[in-house]
């Protein structure tokens, strides 16, 4: 398992630009992160029969507090199978992505796709409200982790094509290959939402739709796609995934083609199967003091301050380096670049996604003749 | 949890995304299958650059070069030389060109067959029916259909050349036996 998280992190890193992150892993770690996602047409589409088109993609998610919450979150222990209400208060979390995205046409029609992810996440809050510190206020925890996220294989069918238009449809497997007990320092396993994995296998099911509205000049474009992940090992279920985005594209010049996107994620709240606690306030006897016992046994609880609300207006351009510069290096090639910028989020007084960036290169290569 | 304003504003905005998709369902009918070597070309009535009407079988007892192309699609203008070097070549001999256009307005396609000197036959395939009744969802295409209007031969990509022309041309006028389609 180790042996394969590095040949795959070396493959990444070759591909991608390698980004490197002080790893001082100090404290046990809390909430959920997320990372950015858009419409980037070369991965949704089927690519024509022996085409294998290749995407390297870095994106760039920070979170942070909205404006009137405190942050102030539910801790989880998988590792004891706690859960502690009101124990966290929440500062920043910041996701770095490097995703190698292939796409390979089995035939005009039907097309397999792989995506590794490797990541790089940074997270600080306050721990232990009611518990540590003078006076119950915590104390400043910070964390870091990185390493390969859930690997994701999907075949998707393009049910309509034509020179106009295009519907594929998919359905996608996450595979668990992500890290699920990366530990801070004081040797704690951190928790669920934090980790890099989710620790169980995730279905995918996807429907993308393209039209050419003025061929070759702008084109339409939706997409949709769900998410469910099982119920992990250590009893932790992440809420299911709806997201929808729809778009166009304009080819400025034939080489240029600015991109203008509406996204909107909707996450269900995250559950838990453990024991549960409270923090202590200034109003119980001993505070602060261990936290205290409400339920010793709780199933499939809802895990407040999970579960989110986003949208987001994604513009961004693509050049076609092939267009631009005519070389055996540039040829099938392309670079595209885009901002996603939040215009309405609500996170449960957790932490939320804010403006988030995604630069990658795009080539094609035939590595098989379709005749 | 769900900001209720913004959600009535982003279903808007997905119904108006549906609405401009709804073209899409128009071709939800159209047979978008590759014709199967030997099978019967189709008829189709197209005009061409002078506005003139065209059919395919009017070209019947010659042999057909159907090429789906555009001006902006590379492969497609880097054999049409070949295309018009055959044609010349051949014209005498019983075979026609017929370059039909995909989707752009006919200044711009005038301008390109001026600017190269074609002479064979172009014509304007304006709302995409005829490349979805020959199942061509990428350029450029080409189909080599017999005198008696068999397809005898379909190529995805640019893979045209003076040589592969007259290859072709020569093995339907020997009418040889029937070889597999050049496509999956």
């Amino acid at each position: 398992m180790v042996g394969k998280r590095v040949i795959l992190g070396f493959i990444l890193s070759l591909a991608l630009i390698v980004f490197s992150w002080p790893g001082a892993q100090t404290a046990q770690a809390s909430c959920g992160a997320v990372t950015c996602f858009v419409v980037i047409g070369s991965q949704q589409q089927v690519p024509q029969a022996g085409l294998l088109t290749v995407n390297a993609i870095y994106n760039y998610t920070p979170m942070r507090l909205l404006g009137g919450t405190n942050g102030v979150i539910a801790a989880v222990d998988q590792a004891d199978r706690t859960m502690i209400l009101d124990h966290h208060q929440e500062t920043r979390t910041i996701t770095q992505q490097s995703t190698l995205d292939l796409n390979y046409g089995l035939t005009d029609r039907f097309g397999l796709q792989l995506t590794l992810p490797y990541m790089w996440r940074t997270h600080k809050h306050i721990d232990g409200l009611g518990e540590g510190g003078a006076n119950g206020e915590g104390e400043a925890a910070n964390f870091s982790a990185n390493g390969i996220g859930d690997t994701r294989v999907g075949l998707k069918y393009n049910v309509l094509p034509t020179l106009r238009s295009m519907v594929v449809l998919g359905f996608g497997v996450y595979l668990p290959t992500g890290n699920t007990h990366a530990h801070d320092s004081a040797e704690k396993v951190m928790e669920s939402p934090a980790q890099l994995g989710r620790g169980q296998v995730g279905l995918n099911p996807t429907i993308y739709q393209t039209y050419e509205l003025i061929p070759h000049r702008l084109n339409q474009f939706a997409s949709a796609s769900y998410r469910h992940t099982f119920r992990n090992n250590d009893g932790y279920r992440f809420g299911d995934e709806y997201m929808l985005n729809a778009g166009l594209n304009l080819v400025a010049a034939p080489w240029l083609v600015l991109t203008g996107q509406i996204n909107y994620r909707y996450l269900v709240h995250d559950n838990f199967s453990s024991s549960l606690y409270r923090s202590l306030t200034p109003a119980d006897a001993g505070f602060p003091d261990d936290p205290a016992l409400i339920d010793p046994t709780i199933k499939n609880r809802a895990v407040p301050n999970t579960g989110s609300t986003y949208y987001a207006f994604t513009p961004g351009f693509q050049v076609g380096l092939g267009q631009l510069i005519e070389s055996s290096w540039t040829n099938m090639t392309s670079a595209y670049f885009f901002a996603q910028i939040p215009f309405e989020r609500d996170s449960n007084n957790n932490l939320a996604q804010g403006t988030s960036y995604i630069f990658g290169l795009t080539r094609s290569f035939q590595v098989a003749n379709p005749s | 949890m769900r900001p209720k304003k913004t959600s009535t504003m982003f279903v808007g905005l997905v119904l108006l995304a549906a609405l401009t998709a709804l073209p899409v369902f128009d071709s939800w009918s159209m047979g978008s299958r590759v014709p199967t070597v030997g099978m019967q070309a189709e008829d189709f009535r197209l005009t061409d650059l002078a506005g003139k009407e065209q059919s395919l079988s009017q070209y019947r007892g010659k042999i057909v070069l159907l090429n789906f192309w555009a001006t902006w699609c590379k492969p497609c203008t880097t054999e049409m030389p070949a295309m018009q070097a055959s044609f010349d070549k051949l014209h005498d001999k019983g075979f026609v060109v017929i370059a039909v256009n995909e989707l752009e307005d006919d200044a711009r396609v005038r301008e390109h067959i001026k600017q190269y000197g074609h002479t064979f036959t172009v014509l304007m395939d304006r709302d995409n029916k005829v490349a979805n009744q020959f199942g061509v969802f990428g350029l450029p295409v080409s189909v080599f259909i017999d005198q008696e209007g068999r397809v005898q031969e379909y190529l995805k990509g640019g893979l045209l050349t003076e040589q592969k022309i007259e290859e072709v041309v020569a093995r339907i006028q020997k009418k040889e036996p029937v070889k597999a389609a050049a496509l999956q």
